[in-house]
């Protein structure tokens, strides 16, 4: 029915006007009456044991209701126990503040109560710590050598997840091939660094012995149970309530400990308590991401077809697990090979403890797949001689090969590779651009072009997290009402901290209802208000949210048809419509208005039930849960135009143009918007960002100076390209985007440089490709 | 991270501004305050008093006594970048300040700031040193004439005495037909340089001669006129030349974040890019 | 003549023409001034240590980070936040555009940007993609990748300089 589709337009967003002009809500904004602020002593040592904690002076600073420290904690809390029954993940428990050791250089210690934050920063100062240094353990290899200092007691060795698997015959066939080509890929550890930082609102309210807990958090109901649990609490006595948030991407979803304290203080002191972090709070302890090697092995044909391939890697994860260790790494191996026909697969994953911030999902947590996987393409194109291009042809799925199954087990039903390359190759003008460097290259100028091919997971519905034996599920909860006046509510279990989801949704249930988009308010991130649901992350907002706020909203137009079946005596309402709030029926072919509104039936079914059809209920609204299917996979092309300067090393990216298929596009402007974030965001952490600790285990990137963010001069002109259609899978067609963009664009800007740095015979595999590391590669050559 | 407390103070007069450096040991100056205020904000600086100049009458503005600039020390680095005497004078030292930093951090931060901070990477102590600038400098016990290159000392270390304060400075208009170059190398848009060049070529013929100011390799600014190799003739093989021997042998001081043979390399392509502006511009 | 530490000293600060006095620290940063005690809270604090830019305002005119002024400097100034720039419910040339065109998710970076680029396009009237991007280099946006943003700063400048015409 052409005319109809809300679905799919461009709408602009109705969250700007507040953001526009100053008047979001986020944490720090709100005003609560008589809350005292906290600020967290922190450690400065990586690895200490704690011994004495004075607070006499701190407790007798101006403005200071109280110091407490672990032990405090340990009354009114129970402790962090990771311990999923996952094969291979050994069980971590620590307190909710440290006791005995202090883990990485900014675990906090103590806590200051005061009536400001400047008060509370004076009073932290004043407080003296008598810590033992211990040696640091600083880095993965450092974690595993003998000898080295155990973090944890139930963790010998500091190897606190290993995975082993074999589908097929790998290890065989590279052992007896004929080529078998090795490749190594490094990645940075980086962080969310979102602008707004961390920060919490609780407010204990005795009389009814209740907790409301205001937080920027992308989970809120998740977060409710884990509050209530660790609090000791029923989880009817909490309530979270999100406000607007100033992006997340992953560091916003796991009750971290800052959070549980003030939550606890709240409730001991029996006053509301707040805290925001601070900038270099938030880049030493909020969360870390990304620190993973790999290296692959390969067993391949003449013509570059890949026979067996296996993966090692080895990822450095911090000291504290607010996530099963195994929880990002698990995804790479899982979907590594990505879109190319590989019928013979295995990996082993060690993920080590280390003397680090603890590390958590970061947009994309499984980005380094894509970069490995195409990497590995590339190096055996260079080991045989042969096209890039034409090894990912001779590799890759197609249409025939649907549905593929994975050795993991993963099913890739709807993904377009081939469409994709072709799509984007021809954007670039692949070969226009050979000849073009070859001419650069005799006048001494390297361009480079990369390309990067993505597949991207997404959704993550139950039956996955069944199949990898991770507690938790993946459904999504949404109710949709219609009001007396005929207003439309709705609202499911995600959290947006930038997505536009009261847009998008808005023109879900509008399609789904047959209203206008105006017409509809979405509610979120109020855990008495919104339903119970697994939150925003793993790109599940189009695909689960958008999936049950569609069910849901036709449910209730289902309803509203049958009242006015009712209402215009027709024995069923097979020929009527719901068309922007207006009720039109076939006859003879032709839709017309019956003049009947969603609003008069809303009228009749709240205040005339008696007129409603029999056994009807009154009212007029529907909440459904939707668990999606275990997976769906989106799919990508990259292609990424750099230009090195090869005396001083520095990349600069020139063009990044993306061919992408993710199913239905539920709003092109917003699904483009969180494909050039994705994009900035990877190419942002491959050249520019790294967080590095010394081999004290020091953290010497705790600012904004000197952990950089790419900005607009670095980021270049994106050009993006859809493919594809709706797929079959979901209720919205859409499969889910917005991780792809990190995928791709970590996996392109790496190709490129190589692709530049071709004629010199050198191979950059470590990020990030900063000037210096790339001269380090041309020492002497160039 | 919120600054640890500090007593204020606003004078009206410049003699009130000294007369609070004087009195008060732990005092320190604010200007613009773009380099100040994150150091207090993290604590790292604790001064006792602040002592703000920006209500001072008469600090800022440049002026032309013949034959040199005199620059007040509140100009902003966005005013000095726009400054048609300097503009026409000493065209590149628009230019370097129009590079600092951003847009809004040039609207506060001002020349006097940026010398006393003494900060090896920033634009405007490498374009003090390069052109001979003299900082006028007064205190309760009188006033004084620093040379720049007597001026930086250190690491964020100048040689003003306690109660001295940055009043003016006094850069020499260069002379028509002059070339000039600048050039830094930093990883972000924005960034303090990793290493920073500026070089003048003055006069013509046999007169001719190069000057070359260096950033960010050692803890102070530095000229290496001297390191240069003769110079007969304006070509890029001589720029070549005189970068690839300042590489080599320009001291370097070492830094746990850049190690020194990349920062040679850095230094050489910079070298020789600086010293072949320069000698196109004349 | 100094004002002690911790005397909280009365400052009038003249926010979007409106007088505010608060009674203050000499160290309370004007971001915090703003938010706290006028009731401003458009102005976001992303780092205090002046890199981010969210926080950018304008003081006499002139964009400046708040987080790296203290109140008390303050005292008597013209302040203007981004509170003051849709007046009577219409939203100026760039927050339009900025709407128009997708350039802001989250919202945390915007009034920054919007205080920065509005004042840079008056001194900028005629702007080049890569002279919007070097002004906008002192803003960090975690969201959008930046190319809306771009894209909405030339199109206000179209608008003005077709109001202008």
């Amino acid at each position: 029915m052409t005319g109809t589709e809300i679905i799919g337009r461009s709408d602009l967003r109705r969250e700007d006007r507040r953001l526009l002009t100053g008047q979001g809500r986020y944490l720090d904004d709100i005003k609560v009456h008589g809350a005292l602020h906290v600020c967290f002593v922190r450690s400065p040592y990586a690895h200490a044991r704690i011994g004495s904690i004075d607070t006499r002076a701190a407790l007798e600073a101006e403005g200071v209701i109280g110091v407490f420290t672990g032990t405090d904690l340990a009354q009114w809390t129970t402790p962090l126990r990771m311990a999923p029954d996952i094969e291979g993940v050994l069980p971590v428990e620590a307190p909710t503040l440290p006791i005995d050791k202090v883990l990485f250089i900014g675990d906090p210690v103590a806590v200051v109560v005061a009536t400001d934050r400047y008060l509370a920063e004076d009073a932290a100062a004043l407080i003296e710590i008598d810590y033992d240094p211990l040696d640091a353990v600083a880095s993965y290899e450092a974690a595993v050598a003998d000898g080295a200092a155990d973090l944890y007691g139930t963790v010998p060795g500091n190897i606190v997840s290993r995975q082993v698997f074999a589908g097929g015959e790998p290890d065989a066939i590279i052992s007896s091939a004929g080529i078998v080509v090795e490749a190594r890929f490094s990645q940075n550890r980086v962080t969310h660094a979102p602008m707004e930082t961390r920060g919490c609102i609780a407010e204990w309210d005795e009389g009814q012995q209740r907790l409301t807990f205001r937080v920027g958090n992308q989970a809120p109901h998740p977060l409710r149970s884990q509050l209530a649990r660790r609090l000791k609490l029923d989880e009817s006595q909490v309530r979270v309530i999100c406000p607007d948030i100033g992006g997340a991407f992953g560091q916003k979803i796991a009750l971290m400990r800052e959070e549980l304290v003030v939550a606890a203080l709240s409730r001991h002191l029996q006053r509301p308590v707040r805290w925001q972090e601070d900038r270099m709070e938030n880049l030493l302890a909020a969360g870390h991401a990304r620190q993973e090697t790999c290296e692959t092995k390969a067993a391949v044909t003449a013509d570059g077809r890949i026979l067996a391939l296996t993966l090692n890697m080895e990822v450095d994860f911090g000291a504290y697990c607010f996530y099963p260790a195994n929880y990002m790494a698990r995804v790479v191996a899982m979907i590594l090979t990505g879109p190319y026909r590989i019928s013979n697969y295995g990996y082993e994953v060690k993920v080590a403890l280390t003397n680090k911030c603890g590390s958590g999902p970061m947009r994309a947590p499984m980005a380094i797949a894509s970069w490995v996987m195409d990497g590995t393409i590339e190096a055996i194109a260079r080991e045989l001689n042969l096209d890039p291009v034409e090894v990912r042809r001779v590799n890759m799925l197609t249409d025939a090969d649907l549905p593929y199954n994975m050795q993991t087990g993963e099913v890739l039903h709807d993904i377009t590779p081939a469409k994709c390359l072709d799509t984007v190759l021809g954007q670039v003008d692949y070969d226009g651009f050979r000849k073009r460097q070859e001419e650069d290259r005799a006048r001494g100028i390297y361009r480079g072009l990369g390309l990067c091919n993505v597949v991207e997971p997404s959704t993550y519905g139950s039956a996955f997290y069944k199949a990898a034996a991770i507690p938790g599920s993946g459904h999504e909860a949404g109710w949709v009402k219609v009001e007396p006046t005929g207003a439309v509510n709705a609202s499911c279990g995600l959290m947006g901290s930038g997505h536009g989801y009261e847009t998008v949704f808005a023109q879900v249930v509008a399609e789904g209802l047959g209203v206008d988009a105006e017409n509809v308010r979405i509610h979120l991130g109020d855990t008495d208000v919104a339903p119970y649901g697994m939150g925003t992350r793993g790109a599940r907002g189009g695909t689960a949210g958008g999936g049950v706020l569609l069910i849901a909203a036709q449910a209730v137009r289902a309803k509203a048809l049958k009242i006015a079946a009712s209402l215009l005596n027709l024995n069923t309402a097979d020929d009527l419509r719901m068309l922007g709030g207006t009720v039109m029926r076939k006859i003879d072919g032709e839709w017309q208005d019956t003049g009947l509104t969603l609003q008069k039936i809303a009228s009749v079914a709240y205040f005339d039930p008696l007129a409603l059809p029999d056994g009807m209920e009154p009212g007029l609204e529907a909440h459904r849960a939707y668990d999606p299917p275990a997976m769906t996979y989106s799919n990508a092309a990259h292609a990424c135009e750099v230009l090195v300067d090869v005396r001083t090393g520095k990349v600069t990216v020139e063009r990044h143009t993306v061919a992408e298929d993710c199913g239905r596009v539920m709003n092109p402007i917003i699904v483009e918007g969180q494909q050039h974030g994705a994009i900035a965001m990877g190419l942002s952490g491959a050249l520019l960002e790294e967080v590095i600790y010394d081999e004290d285990g020091q953290n010497i990137t705790g600012s904004f100076a000197d952990y950089s963010i790419a900005t607009a001069v670095e980021i270049p002109p994106m050009r993006l390209v859809h493919v594809g259609e709706p797929t079959s899978r979901t209720p919205t067609g859409s499969k889910g985007m917005s991780e792809g963009g990190i995928m791709g664009s970590i996996g392109a800007v790496t190709s490129a440089v190589n692709d530049a740095l071709a004629p010199f015979g050198v191979v950059a595999d470590k990020l990030p490709l900063s000037p210096q590391y790339i001269r380090s590669l041309l020492r002497g050559i160039a | 991270m919120k600054p640890a407390r500090f007593a204020y103070a606003s004078p009206a007069t410049l003699p009130e501004a000294l007369s609070l450096l004087a009195g008060h040991e732990d005092a320190r100056i604010i200007a613009g305050g773009q380099s100040l205020v994150p150091m207090m904000n993290m604590r790292i600086a604790q001064p006792e008093l602040l002592v703000d100049i920006n209500r001072i009458e008469g600090l800022s503005g440049v002026r032309f006594d013949g034959d040199h600039l005199v620059i007040g020390t509140l100009t902003r680095h966005a005013d000095l970048a726009a400054n048609g005497l300097v503009r026409e004078h000493a065209p590149i030292l628009a230019h370097a300040a129009s590079t600092i930093g951003h847009y809004a951090i040039r609207q506060r931060g001002t020349i006097g700031g940026s010398l006393s901070h003494a900060d090896p990477a920033a634009q405007l102590p490498l374009i003090g040193m390069l052109l001979d600038a003299e900082i006028e400098v007064k205190s309760t016990g009188g006033e004084r004439t620093i040379p720049a290159v007597e001026f930086f000392e250190a690491l964020f270390t100048t040689t003003l005495e306690p109660g001295e304060m940055v009043v003016s400075i006094r850069v020499p208009v260069l002379p028509n037909g002059h070339g000039w170059g600048f050039n830094l190398f930093n990883r972000r848009s924005g960034d303090f340089a990793e290493v920073n060049a500026a070089a003048l070529v003055l006069g013509q013929g046999a007169e001719t001669s190069v000057r070359l100011a260096l950033g960010a390799v050692v803890s102070a600014p530095v000229r290496v006129d001297d390191m240069l190799p003769p110079f007969n003739e304006a070509n890029s093989a001589w720029a070549a030349e005189a970068a690839k021997v300042v590489a080599a042998e320009t001291p370097v001081e070492p830094n746990a974040r850049i190690p020194e043979d990349y920062r040679r390399e850095i230094l050489q392509a910079l070298v020789e890019s600086t010293l072949f502006d320069a000698m196109r511009r004349s | 003549m100094i004002v002690d530490a911790s005397k909280k000293t009365p400052l009038t600060l003249v926010v979007n023409g409106q007088a505010h006095t608060v009674k203050v620290e000499p160290r309370r940063l004007l971001s915090d001034v703003l938010r706290d005690n006028c009731g401003q809270t458009g102005t976001h604090v992303g780092c205090e240590h002046g890199v981010c830019g969210a926080c950018t305002v304008l003081l006499d005119g002139r964009p400046a980070r708040s987080c790296l002024t203290y109140a008390v400097q303050m005292d008597g100034a013209s302040i203007e936040t981004i509170e003051s720039k849709s007046a009577a419910g219409k939203l100026s040339a760039l927050q339009q555009a900025l709407h128009e065109k997708h350039g802001l998710q989250c919202g945390f970076c915007t009034p920054g940007i919007v205080m920065t680029m509005e004042a840079w396009l008056k001194d900028n009237p005629e702007p080049t993609e890569e002279g919007v991007r070097e002004a906008l280099s002192g803003n960090i946006c975690r969201c959008t990748g930046y190319q809306n943003i771009v894209d909405a700063v030339l199109s206000a400048a179209k608008e003005l300089k077709g109001d202008r015409a």
